[in-house]
This record gives C-alpha cells, sequence and structure tokens, in this order.
C-alpha cells in the first residue's frame, strides 16, 4: 500500500492499519501463533478484499465468531477495512442463539475461523465464511471511504441475555474515543497487552484497538481459568498491559500465584467493567509496585471508555472512576434533567465524539437513553471539586455479576418458571469473586418442597447466587410492585 | 478411580448443567460450554463439596483435563 499520496482516511480500521508499528504483533499465547507487524496490515486488508469479492458490500452486516485470537480480530478488523459492519460475537453463543443473532442485526454473512455445523438454518442468500485469513486468497484493497458518521461496527451491550442489544459505533466514534484513551493510558509505540477479555466486548475491542493504534501489539490467552498460565505468559511475550474486569483481579488475588510470580516487563494494569474493591485496587498495588494500576469507567454506548483514573492520582481518589476523558463532557442531572453542582448526586450524562449512534431498530430505547448528544448512563454519581467521578449506583434494575450485566427482570422471570414458585423477587449483594451475586426472596407454592433446591439447579452458571430466601411474602410498594428497597435493607440485615 | 470419575461427573453435571456421561478422562476446557476462568471455580468448589477435600492455587493449576483432576484428587485422598 502506497502510504505517502492519500488523505488520512476516516474509515477507522483503514487509520489503525497505517498506524501499525515495528512492534504490532498478533500472538495466541496458547499455540504461539504470531501474526508478524509485516503481514498483519496485508491480512486485514486481504481479508476485506476477499469479502468484497464474495459479493459482500460496504454496509453489509457481517457476524465474526470471536475467540480470543489473532484470526477473528483480523477478521473483526478486515470487515471494517472493507467497509461492512463487523458484528463482533463470542463464537460459543452461536450455536444456541446464532439464528435469532443474525436476524436481529440483519445480517448478510458469517465468519468463523473453523467450519462450525449448526442446528439452525441459515437464512436464504446468506454467506457462511470461514478460515484463517492467511489462508484465503491474497490481494489487498485500499480501505473503503466512511465517513466519521458511517457505522463502524455493532457492539452488544456487556447484558446476559442469550439475544443482547446491539449499539451503533461509527468510524468517528472509534477514532474519538481510541485516541482519547491512548492519551488518558500515555500508551507509547512500543506497548504490547494481554488480552484475556473478547474482543467482542467492548473493554477488550478498546484494548485491541488502542494497542495496535499506538503502533504496539497485543497477545491474546484463552487460558485464565488457569491465571498462572497467563501471568506466565505475560513475562513470556514480554506483555507491558494487562486488562481485567473486577473478577479477573479478584481470581489473580485468590486464586493464582501472583505473589510469587513477578512481572518486571509489566508497565500498567486497567481496570474496568464495575467497581473492584479500593481494597483489592491497594492489595494489587502493593505486590506489583512498579505496575500503574488504571481504574476506568465506561460504557459501550459510549464506544468504550468514558473516564479513567490518572495513577498518579490513584491513593487520593482511591474509590473514584477518575476524570472524564478529554474529549467528553460529563454533567450530573438530577430526576428533572437539570445539572447539579459539584458534590451532589444524580444521573451521569456524557457528551462528545465518542457517545454512540444508539440501539440497533430500538428507536424508543435510543430515544430514552440519548438526548439531545446526552448519552443518559442510568448510573448514578457524582463529580468532586477536582471532577472526578465517584459512581454510586445504578438507577436500571440490574445488577453485575463478573463484569457482565444480569436484569433482575430477567432472573425473575426465569425464576417464576421455575414449578413450585409462587412468586420471586431478585436482589444483589457483593460478593468476593463475582463482585456482585444474586440474592433470590422466593415465596413459595404452599405444596411445594425442595423449591431452593429446584431454584439453584435452573439458575444459568453466570447468575452466581449467593443465597436463596424463602420468605411467606415480599415487601410491596403503594403501587403494587415489589420494593426493592426494602429487599434490599432486609438483605443488609440478613448478611 | 472409577468412584472419583462418578464424583466429578456430578461435580460437572452441577456446575455445567452437562450430561454426566458425556464427561469422560480425555474432557477438557474446549469440550464443555461454560467451562472458562469463572466456571472453572464453580467447578472447584463443587469438586471440594463433593468430594471433601480441599484444593489449593496450585491443585486448581493443574487441573487441565477430567483425568488431572481425579489424579489431583486421588493423591489429595491418599495423603
Amino acid at each position: 500500500m502506497n502510504e505517502s499520496e492519500t488523505p488520512p482516511s476516516t474509515n477507522f480500521a483503514g487509520r489503525l492499519v497505517r498506524r501499525l508499528g515495528k512492534l504490532s504483533y498478533l500472538i495466541d499465547a496458547a499455540t504461539g501463533e504470531a501474526i508478524v507487524p509485516s503481514d498483519l496490515g496485508r491480512l486485514i486488508s486481504s481479508f476485506g478484499a476477499n469479502l468484497l469479492s464474495a459479493g459482500l458490500k460496504p454496509g453489509d452486516p457481517i457476524v465474526i465468531g470471536c475467540v480470543l485470537s489473532p484470526a477473528s480480530s483480523i477478521a473483526y478488523l478486515g470487515a471494517m477495512y472493507a467497509g461492512l459492519v463487523p458484528v463482533p460475537v463470542e463464537e460459543s453463543k452461536l450455536p444456541l442463539a446464532g439464528n435469532v443473532l443474525l436476524n436481529r442485526v440483519a445480517a448478510k454473512a458469517l465468519w468463523t475461523e473453523k467450519l462450525c455445523t449448526f442446528d439452525w438454518k441459515c437464512p436464504e442468500g446468506f454467506d457462511f465464511i470461514f478460515g484463517h485469513p492467511s489462508e484465503m486468497p491474497a490481494g489487498t484493497i485500499p480501505p473503503a471511504p466512511r465517513q466519521e458518521d458511517d457505522l463502524a461496527a455493532l457492539v452488544a451491550t456487556s447484558g446476559s441475555s442469550d439475544v443482547p442489544r446491539f449499539v451503533m459505533v461509527s468510524h468517528g466514534n472509534l477514532i474519538a474515543n481510541t485516541e482519547a484513551i491512548i492519551r488518558s493510558q500515555h500508551l507509547e509505540n512500543d506497548e504490547r497487552a494481554m488480552l484475556i477479555l473478547p474482543v467482542s466486548y467492548c473493554f477488550g475491542a478498546s484494548v485491541l484497538h488502542t494497542h495496535l493504534y499506538s503502533g504496539g501489539g497485543v497477545v491474546f490467552d484463552r487460558r485464565f481459568m488457569f491465571p498462572d498460565k497467563v501471568l506466565h505468559a505475560v513475562n513470556r511475550y514480554e506483555c507491558t498491559t494487562f486488562a481485567g474486569v473486577p473478577t479477573v483481579y479478584n481470581i489473580l488475588l485468590r486464586r493464582s500465584n501472583i505473589r510469587s510470580i513477578a512481572l518486571p516487563g509489566l508497565r500498567r494494569f486497567l481496570q474496568a467493567g464495575g467497581p473492584l474493591a479500593p481494597q483489592h485496587v491497594q492489595e494489587m498495588r502493593s505486590i506489583v509496585p512498579a505496575a500503574r494500576f488504571y481504574v476506568m469507567y465506561g460504557q459501550t454506548e459510549a464506544t468504550s471508555r468514558i473516564s479513567c483514573l490518572d495513577p498518579e492520582n490513584l491513593h487520593q481518589k482511591l474509590g473514584s472512576v477518575g476524570q472524564k476523558l478529554d474529549n467528553l463532557t460529563v454533567q450530573i442531572l438530577d430526576a428533572e434533567e437539570q445539572a447539579v453542582p459539584a458534590g451532589q448526586t444524580g444521573e451521569i450524562v456524557v457528551r462528545g465524539p465518542s457517545v454512540s449512534l444508539g440501539y440497533l431498530n430500538e428507536p424508543e430505547a435510543t430515544r430514552r437513553a440519548f438526548k439531545d448528544g446526552w448519552l443518559h448512563t442510568g448510573d448514578l454519581g457524582r463529580l468532586d471539586e477536582d471532577g472526578y467521578i465517584w459512581i454510586e449506583g445504578r438507577k436500571g434494575a440490574f445488577l453485575k455479576v463478573r463484569g457482565v450485566r444480569v436484569n433482575f427482570a430477567e432472573v425473575e422471570a426465569r425464576v417464576a418458571a421455575v414449578p413450585g414458585v409462587y412468586e420471586c423477587s431478585a436482589a444483589a449483594v457483593a460478593h468476593p469473586e463475582a463482585g456482585e451475586a444474586l440474592v433470590l426472596y422466593i415465596v413459595p407454592d404452599k405444596t411445594a418442597d425442595r423449591v431452593a433446591e429446584r431454584v439453584r439447579r435452573s439458575l444459568p452458571v453466570h447468575w452466581t447466587c449467593d443465597s436463596i430466601r424463602i420468605v411467606s411474602e415480599l415487601p410491596k410498594t403503594s403501587s403494587g410492585k415489589v420494593s426493592r428497597e426494602a429487599l434490599a435493607r432486609e438483605g443488609n440485615r440478613a448478611s | 478411580m472409577q468412584d472419583i470419575l462418578a464424583k466429578v461427573q456430578g461435580a460437572f453435571h452441577d456446575a455445567f448443567g452437562i450430561d454426566p456421561q458425556s464427561v469422560s478422562f480425555e474432557t477438557g476446557p474446549d469440550d464443555v460450554p461454560g467451562w472458562d476462568s469463572a466456571g472453572h471455580l464453580f467447578l472447584v468448589s463443587n469438586l471440594e463439596q463433593a468430594l471433601g477435600v480441599n484444593l489449593d492455587v496450585d491443585d486448581v493449576m493443574e487441573m487441565e483435563t477430567v483425568r488431572d483432576i481425579v489424579r489431583v484428587i486421588q493423591a489429595k485422598l491418599a495423603a
């Protein structure tokens, strides 16, 4: 590709390819497979060329079945490079809900690294493409011309249901957020990230984007169930960045040998995806003092990151999620949607070039969350006099288990369907490993026995349940709705 | 050994909701949906309960297949 003549592209993937550096490796830690920098840009481009020659067109959504690997990251970026709209989805979600997902996003194609067979039938006229990008015909193309407001990707919110809500992220969103994150984390051109979070999750994607965009590389490791392996891989591949959600740090602190495995090359830990207990932040700091610890806050609806706590002020502002990124405006609104002064709690709203285009095919939800350019995050918090954001809770009724949003309504619907359950309400409690876990209040049918056991068995693995409490009735508000406040008080008293 | 395997199969069923008979010595994380880092923790606590053993960090690191799990638990029970 001739880099000198074309103006900077507003195709995010095109821009990223131009900025790849001599350390832009993509490495699979489990197999040792490495895509070398001299091949990476070419593979992204030729993957895009292959999609176009298969008859796909710019603007077409393509579901990318993601595993933590170089290949799925190349496919994701390659589709975007060719002007298609990648929809990164964990490959493991495809067997169960793939057809629903494909319909939801009106996908024209599906890519997986290996040939997969599914029970469901592909829609008519649909392309199923599989194979490692390096095994596809070569031949490169320039990045498809895209405007800033053009759709770059459809990204699932970190919800727990099988068919998530999709956020429309533009090329301009990605460029603005990526560049602001790079500045906030002081990324150099010699960085290498250890990525154990999927690229289908906006935090995982942001780590991939920022490290390649600044000329560095990424190591993928899907073996975090054996955390020591990942720590050794951090050293073997000389990673400079490690990114995790609270569960990841809780596992490192309790279930790994991080205290005896020195990490001399690591420059920074990144933490987002819900609150990590301040004492765990301090513990990480004392175990690996040479690495700076970045606490961050974000949402898929804002592309990825919204704020970042500068490690210099970590001690002084411990418990805060830091200051807004430098190209955003953050305000706190009261119930009448009026901005409140520093120190007062309200809903956090965000404005700026990384606020996304809204939810796919959900005009009503989009209208509620995106008003006049302001993203209403649903998070409650306050700003202090120095502009640091302190999160205090959530407006919406969901909890975060291992960094994943779980809707109370969804839990309650599932539990209510278990035979023997008369009524059910779900609440959240702090949990040492999951961050938050469920407490279920169940009113059983009079004749039913072993209800708690049956309910426990009906819960999906990812819904960590702290306890099930059998009660004779649920506290109600005057309007007849179950009172979450009363339940929360009861839960705190009991625990 | 078969006795331990049966209890391990039960722990897999409780952790991941899969058919106990589908769990063999060769079963590894790629074969079981949900056997990821979080799933591994569920599995470990189910194993501890089902077999009455205490698994420490190094034990957990060794448990890469069902065969490893049975071996680790056998050693624990013999000690």
